[in-house]
């Protein structure tokens, strides 16, 4: 019996998603406990037990074990299967936070992935689709992850608390990875964005983008904001609107920001005036920030470096979030890498806070799970 | 020998040079222009017809497209491991004496026994492992994984042997190395014709297995039982210059053949418990990929580990430094071979023994009074060489200390034990340091300290110091691990003395290094004046400490932070320092200002560059307390306050945030650490715990898992210069140099503006720039910047230059550039930046960003090894340790394509056990093979087919998808056929697995309507029936049909409708598949782990029929299925009966004849038998005799007259003949008569008419 490599434990329920996704990804089982042992309500929460029953859906063999009161969770993984999956995701947490791991994970599966998730699109915690499309999909292509079927479908939209969004994402299967060398972030030369608007009147949409507009315009002319008004069962079932804002640079990375109102019933009623002025402000803080890729997909970023052949890859990015501190530690863990970390600070040059660069060689990774014709 | 006349010089007639001369002679006489057939004769090269062009346009693309491969990236090391050459060949012919003669011919020396790997320098950019494969099947396959250059040698007098093709098509399997055929025994032939035909024979043979043209040598005899020098200097010439591609399982795996064993297990253990687990180190050197930390290998033979530690040694066997000469100094020559006594250390069971070695075995203690000269000099370099050098102590001092710090000083070990064998001949190595042990800890910790970072220090200024610097540092490594060395010799006296003398002696170095004092140098240099390199050491490590102590505190200094936080975190759990960190970190990246109090840094930085030490020293206690301070005070908006001071900070920030970001992220421990804290809690009546209150970590333990990065202050983007510090990102902005458009453009007219108009002859200027009409002012103004001008003039020029450059480049390359050309530059380009990413770091973080890199002499720990590994270790065997992908570690199910081998006599049957040899593992698994259909149906085979591709699936560990594989089905012993039963491909990786078997349920009908029937006897259940409905079924006769629905009547009866009415006698079947299972099992060839001598007699499972046959059970035969002799009876037919009425009808030709047959004449009708008396027969005899006599006489009369009838018939006939010749004469006249009369009246009516014309 070849030795099961030992598997690795945890406590907590933070950063879940990303101890599954890389145990899923290394082969090696992961134990987690005292989920919210402490809480009055412990163990997994239903978003948390979606997420593993849409591991259990695109992976084939994979063993999971939660104890009685869902504060213990044993996860032995099996292969990444793929194929054409349907999950309804739970309504606490948007489709992001799925679509995150999937977007980690899809590269690597057997069988082309093709799922469609429902819930929430847009919601204040989660980064949301609109986002995810414009950023990290543009990021995966500098990995070589490429093609007709790679796309990212928002067919209905749904706001918290209701849902009812539905979202459509293929991606096609790779056996290596490129590596990258994004060093030089360029300079912005155009500003998109998306406003959107469900169950309300249309002309928020457009209160939107003329507050937003405001802002942005003192760095740039090109700025074009779409309004996005849906209609009837595209709407999904709660009222709310929101707004994303993507700048491209010249070398084509994207930074982005985004903000989504209040959902209905919690907090107080948000104008969209200062949701527009907001979010414009959160995207003049994340090209503050800076680097080749923006806070959210850091991880994503790093992940793929670490997958790709002996190859040395570097990218350039602003502050680590806590979120990519503690990913890089399981990136350690897991496959026993680390990164070269530089810190490149802001000089004379008015180009906002201090980047990161990091560096590091990949560890050979192949998909395992692809079949060989 | 000088009055010997010397070869005279002969000119060259062929080659390059001669052809050369002849053209330039030709060139002299003016009739050089000649020579280009294409000039002279262009007509000849014309083209003649578009098609052939075309055509041939066409094979010279195709060919040169066959040449491709698929560009990889080149990830060679620049310092490449040794060569792995395995000599491989049956026995007896010559294997050991070939290895013997090779490191003679490369090092001079003569090794007698070889046991395990050699590694040699074989030339200035090439070493050697040279290694011996017996024919054992297991090592075969081992080595057939790790080898480069395998020399294949054939015993001529012989022929070839299996062994050598079972080697060739393991070779094949794995990757194909490069191969050489050897052939020897030449000497045996006695005719010439005779040896030239056996080698061509061979020759040719071998190229069809290797590749056409592939390199066969020949050992023409021996010599005083040894191949000749000559050939044995090509071979070596060979060898050295030879190139080698790269195998995909090679690159894209860490491996290394491991050339020294130790066993580290506590011998307390092991003298409790002889058979418990052990622990050893494994040397070698890593080849192929990175290998890191923790990662899991596996070892053939053994099984599957986790590295549990790892580290890299000076390379005991290293390529000559400087490479003016064209060869090989003597010294350069080295060889090591540990585990054959060579280069230092002999492996034996319970210790290790230094060995004095041969004529090369001093060279690395060359002279201590060279060392203690090196070293004088390199503590003597001045203090502001060591402020610059102090940079690279900064990093390795920064990086956490604890388990890995020791192992940097057992790096260091090799050398150590080479100084100590000065001593003693041969002694162990163990006990020397073992008292030293005692003083106390805390001081112990400082001196390591210390001494690292004298080591990294003089690292960056002189190698030569560094070593001994290492060895100074082994000793205190040796320190540590004495205590427990030191049980394993107790038991030898003489040693110990030694030994004992040898901690006298470092005990006194040890003091010294505390607090260096002059009197106790004093001691020591006295003491150890006749000893050697130790003695020489000492002095030049008090000096070099002294001053060390001081820099250490300006190191000190320069990583307070990160020090600061270690002293922390040492007080503090895992956790809460993470979260602090954590804090820490968010400060300080979103808000970098927040170090709000440090005012004084600005003039702290004035003072750092003029290096006052003792200002430093001050100023140092000062910035501590200050950055305390800075902790507790700042406020959260204090930095809008001093903006300005951003720039003074950003020099601190820089020195500080790398190892401060690297240590907050990899520093802490992040693997769960709770249980002890579980424990501490405090118990009420040891029943209830007191559930305290959550600490700041257990609620990010349990916090929101999302990956947004929120903005905790945001700045306030209406003023305007929070604006301005990002005007620069965005197009509108300012441009960098390089990139601006405006300044790119003039610069560009500077270049290309000058040009002269060459068919008016104008001649434009550019404009001179602005900055050139200044620099001539300037000129004019100011002498003193003038060196400063001119560099940028010259400057200028050089980017002039280059550009031009650049542009001629892409113009030049444009028109050839393909697809191919700008991948293979791609990977190129990669490659270099592979290169030069790490190359400037120093090996120690290097390993840790890369992982341990090929080439490299590492030392892997590895625990829980079973006992017998290292009870009956063998070094004839190669012990590889083979680096594991990720998820390779585990088990699933395995599909590949499977081709039972041609020369594999029997085929192979599912469900047999056989034995794999896949990636580095060689297993026994039970597979299943399949086929698989049409419509993508796996459909399971019993047996493989004879000479077709097959699939295989089998339960095992994971390998990667295109890895080739080979199965035998034993392992064990010698079998007298071709041993290789199978090759193929991993083709898929899966947890579970579809393959079927063929199932036919079959039925009876009971009742029969039209086209319906009730069928019973196929299934037992209604409920099976269901799962069934609608399902096709099929009469032996052909009838098909469909499962309707169950019937209540008898169970598992069901209707069913056909296409046609069924009979009774019709027997009803269903096809239907059945998924089979695959057997679980898995079992590692754990040969190594075999007795010595019986390592080839590893047997796992055995299969069926092998179980039948050793414990004599038949297999119950069905007597149905016998063979008998075939008995046919004889048919009898009934006679044809015709109905009356029948025949009544038919006509009476047709009617059967009843009229019976004449019958037998009744007796009375008889004639009785007719009896003669003896006179009547006297009268009958003489009758007969007469009769006969009358007989006779009539047959010659009739013969008589025949004659004469024939006799007148001729006579006769003559006379016919004759007259019928007269009559013919006769009629011949009278013809011609009537023929003259007739013409003559013919001639007289012509005349006639002829007159009458006239």
């Amino acid at each position: 019996m070849a030795t099961q490599a030992h598997s690795l434990s945890y406590a907590g329920c933070n950063f879940l998603r990303q101890r599954l996704v890389l145990s899923t990804l290394s082969g090696r089982p992961v134990k987690i406990r005292k989920i919210r042992a402490r809480d009055d309500n412990p163990g997994l929460r239903d978003f948390e037990a979606s997420f593993i029953r849409l591991l259990d859906k695109i992976t084939n063999g994979s063993r999971i074990e939660i104890n009685q009161t869902g504060t213990t969770l044993y996860y032995q993984p099996g292969l990444l299967y793929g194929g054409s999956v349907e999950h309804d995701c739970s309504v606490l947490r948007g489709i992001g936070y799925y679509l995150e791991s999937l977007l980690c994970l899809a590269p690597f599966m057997k069988h082309p992935l093709k799922i469609v998730l429902r819930g929430v699109t847009n919601d204040q915690v989660d980064p949301s689709v609109d986002v995810l499309k414009a950023t990290a999909l543009p990021l995966l292509k500098q990995f070589g992850i490429d093609g007709e079927s790679f796309e990212l479908k928002i067919v209905r939209r749904g706001m918290p608390p209701g849902g009812g969004g539905e979202v459509v994402f293929s991606c096609p299967v790779r056996k290596v990875l490129k590596p990258i060398q994004l060093t030089d972030p360029g300079k912005i030369k155009r500003i998109r964005g998306m406003a959107y608007s469900v169950r309300v009147s249309p002309q928020m949409a457009n209160r939107i983008v003329d507050s937003a507009r405001s802002i942005l315009n003192k760095f740039l002319p090109d700025i074009y904001i779409y309004t996005d008004h849906m209609k009837g069962v595209n709407s999904g079932k709660s009222p709310g609107f929101g707004l994303s804002l993507v700048a491209e640079t010249t070398s084509g990375t994207f930074l982005s920001a985004e903000l989504a109102s209040n959902p209905q019933g919690q907090g107080a009623a948000v104008l969209p005036e200062d949701l527009g002025r907001n979010c414009a402000r959160l995207l003049l803080e994340e090209i503050y920030r800076g680097g080749c890729v923006d806070s959210t997909n850091q991880s994503l970023a790093l992940l793929l470096m670490t997958l790709g052949q002996q190859d040395v890859s570097k990218v350039l990015l602003g502050p680590l979030s806590p979120y990519t501190i503690e990913f890089l530690r399981h990136l350690k863990s897991f496959f026993q890498i680390m990164f070269k970390i530089e810190t490149k600070p802001c000089g004379e040059e008015l180009k906002g806070g201090d980047k990161v660069l990091m560096t590091c060689v990949g560890i050979g990774f192949s998909n395992l799970s692809k079949t060989l014709k | 020998m000088e009055a010997k006349d010397q070869k005279k010089h002969r000119k060259k007639n062929s080659g390059p040079k001669a052809a050369k001369k002849k053209k330039r002679h030709l060139q002299d006489l003016q009739l050089g222009d000649e020579e280009d057939a294409r000039k002279r004769n262009p007509k000849a090269f014309a083209v003649q017809s578009a098609v052939r062009m075309a055509r041939s346009f066409h094979r010279t693309q195709d060919l040169k497209t066959k040449k491709h491969h698929i560009p990889v990236v080149d990830r060679t090391p620049l310092e490449p491991p040794p060569i792995v050459v395995v000599v491989m060949g049956p026995p007896k012919v010559g294997k050991s004496t070939l290895i013997q003669c090779l490191i003679r011919n490369f090092t001079r020396q003569k090794l007698t026994e070889i046991r395990g790997p050699v590694t040699i320098v074989s030339g200035k950019k090439r070493r050697l492992t040279i290694i011996e494969c017996g024919c054992d099947i297991n090592m075969m396959i081992d080595l057939a994984k790790v080898a480069d250059l395998v020399l294949m040698l054939i015993d001529a007098s012989f022929g070839f042997e299996m062994e050598t093709f079972e080697f060739l098509n393991i070779c094949q399997v794995h990757g194909f190395p490069k191969i050489m055929g050897v052939l020897t025994h030449l000497d045996s032939f006695k005719h010439n014709k005779q040896l030239k035909k056996t080698k061509k024979r061979l020759k040719h043979r071998f190229w069809t297995e290797v590749y056409p043209g592939a390199k066969l040598f020949y050992l023409s005899g021996m010599v005083h039982g040894e191949y000749q020098n000559q050939e044995i200097h090509n071979l070596g010439r060979f060898i050295t210059v030879m190139k080698f591609r790269p195998l995909t399982w090679q690159t894209s795996h860490p491996y290394i053949l491991a050339d020294r064993m130790e066993d580290l297990t506590n011998p307390e253990d092991i003298r409790t418990n002889i058979k418990c687990d052990r622990k050893v180190s494994l040397y070698g050197y890593l080849r192929g990929a990175h290998l890191k930390n923790k990662s899991q290998i596996h070892m053939p033979g053994v099984g599957d580990f986790a590295v549990s530690d790892i580290s890299f040694l000076p390379d005991p066997c290293a390529l000559p430094e400087q490479q003016k000469k064209r060869c090989l100094n003597e010294k350069e020559k080295l060889v090591y071979a540990p585990l054959s006594g060579v280069g230092g250390v002999l492996y034996d069971k319970d210790a290790v023994y230094v060995d004095l070695g041969g004529s090369h075995g001093f060279q690395d203690e060359v002279g201590p009074t060279h060392e203690l000269v090196q070293s004088l000099i390199s503590t003597h370099s001045t203090i502001d060489a060591k402020m610059a050098s102090s940079r690279v102590t900064l990093f390795s001092d920064s990086k956490p200390l604890g388990s890995e710090d020791i192992d940097n000083q057992g790096l260091m070990m090799p050398k150590e034990e080479k100084q100590m064998d000065l001593k003693t001949g041969r002694m162990r190595r163990k006990a020397i340091f073992g008292d030293e042990d005692e003083p106390g800890d805390s001081d112990d910790e400082e001196d390591d300290e210390v001494s690292e970072d004298d080591g990294l220090e003089n690292g960056s200024s002189d190698e030569e110091a560094e070593e001994e610097e290492n060895a100074e540092m082994t000793d205190q490594y040796m320190a540590i691990k004495g205590v427990k060395r030191r049980k394993l010799e107790d038991d030898d006296d003489l040693e110990r003395s030694s030994a004992e003398e040898g901690e006298a002696e470092e005990a006194d170095e040890s003091s010294e290094e505390e607090d260096c004092t002059a009197g106790e140098k004093g001691i020591s240099g006295s003491k150890a004046a006749g000893e050697g390199s130790k003695a020489g050491l000492s002095p030049a490590n008090c000096q070099s400490d002294r001053v060390n102590l001081e820099k250490s505190l300006l190191m000190k200094k320069a990583v307070f932070a990160s020090e600061d936080e270690s002293e922390e975190s040492s007080s503090l759990s895992a956790e809460e320092e993470d979260s602090e960190n954590e804090e820490a970190i968010r400060k300080k990246l979103s808000k970098p200002s927040q170090v709000s109090s440090g005012q004084k840094l600005g003039p702290r930085n004035l003072i750092d560059e003029t290096s006052d030490i003792e200002n430093l020293l001050k100023e140092e206690e000062d910035y501590k307390e200050e950055n305390n301070d800075s902790k507790e005070t700042s406020g959260a908006l204090k930095w809008k306050e001093d903006l300005s001071r951003k720039a003074a900070e950003a020099f601190l920030r820089q020195q500080q945030a790398a190892p401060n970001l690297r240590k907050l992220i990899y520093g802490t421990v992040t693997e769960d650490n709770e249980e002890e804290d579980g424990d501490t809690r405090e118990e009420l009546g040891g029943l209830f715990r007191v559930n305290q209150p959550d600490r700041e970590c257990k609620h990010k333990a349990d916090s929101l898992d999302c990956s947004r990065f929120l903005v905790e202050a945001p700045h306030d983007w209406d003023l305007e210069e929070v604006m301005n510090s990002i005007r620069d990102c965005f197009v509108t902005g300012k441009w960098e140099d390089d990139k601006d458009a405006a300044k790119v453009l003039a610069e560009d007219e500077e270049l290309y503006g000058d040009f002269e108009d060459l068919e008016t002859g104008d001649v434009h200027k550019g404009k001179s720039g602005p900055n050139t009409q200044n620099e001539d002012i300037e000129k004019e103004v100011k002498e003193e910047i003038d060196p400063d001008e001119e560099e940028s003039a010259k400057k200028k020029h050089l980017d002039k230059k280059r550009k031009l450059k650049e542009m001629f480049d892409a113009e030049y390359d444009e028109g050839e550039s393909t697809y191919f050309d700008d991948l293979k530059g791609e990977m190129q380009k990669q490659a270099q930046l592979n290169r030069a990413e790490f190359e400037d770091q120093d090996d120690e973080a290097r390993v840790q960003y890369e992982g341990f890199r090929p080439g490299m002499y590492v030392r892997v720990e590895i625990e829980n090894v079973p006992c017998e590994f290292v009870q009956n270790f063998d070094p004839h065997y190669p012990i590889i340790l083979g680096g594991l992908g990720n998820s390779e570690g585990n088990v699933g199910y395995v599909q590949m394509r499977l081709k039972k081998h041609r020369w594999y006599k029997k085929i192979l049957k599912s469900r047999d056990p056989i034995i794999f040899s896949v990636g580095w593992r060689r297993f026994q698994t039970i597979p299943l093979y399949y086929i698989e259909d049409h419509n993508g149906r796996q459909r399971l085979l019993k047996y493989t087919p004879q000479h077709m591709h097959s699939g295989a699936a089998f339960w095992g560990p994971i390998t990667p998808q295109g890895t080739g594989f080979l199965a035998i089905q034993s392992v064990s012993g010698i079998m007298p056929d071709f041993r290789i039963a199978a090759t193929g491909v991993v083709l898929d990786l899966d947890k579970s697995i579809k393959i079927v078997k063929k199932l036919k349920l079959t039925g009876f009908p009971y009742k029969i309507f039209k086209n319906t029937s009730f069928i019973k006897g196929m299934f037992n259940s209604a409920l099976e029936v269901a799962k069934f409905e609608g399902a096709v079924i099929r009469t032996v006769s052909g009838i098909r049909g469909q499962i309707k629905k169950a019937l209540r009547a008898p169970e598992g009866a069901f209707r069913a409708s056909f296409e046609d009415k069924l009979l009774m006698s019709d027997i009803v079947f269903m096809r239907t598949w059945y998924p089979v299972s695959i057997p679980a099992f898995y079992n590692p060839v754990t040969s190594l782990l075999k007795a010595v001598g019986e390592k080839d007699t590893w047997s796992g499972m055995r299969t069926t029929g092998q179980l039948r046959l050793a414990h004599g059970v038949r297999l119950k035969a069905n007597k149905d299925s016998l063979y008998k002799p075939i008995l046919r009876q004889k048919k009898h037919f009934n006679s044809l009966h015709i109905p009356k009425a029948l025949q009544k009808a038919l006509p009476f030709k047709n009617k059967p004849k009843t009229q019976a047959k004449a019958g037998k004449v009744p007796k009375d009708r008889r004639r009785p038998a007719v009896i003669r008396e003896p006179h009547e027969r006297k009268i009958l005899a003489l009758l007969d005799a007469l009769s006969t006599v009358h007989s006779q006489k009539m047959k010659k009369a009739k013969e008589q007259r025949h004659l004469h009838n024939k006799e007148h018939f001729r006579a006769k006939q003559k006379e016919e003949e004759e007259k019928l010749k007269r009559q013919k004469d006769l009629r011949k006249k009278l013809f011609q008569i009537q023929g003259q009369k007739e013409r003559r009246n013919q001639k007289s009516s012509l005349k006639g008419a002829e007159g009458q014309l006239q």
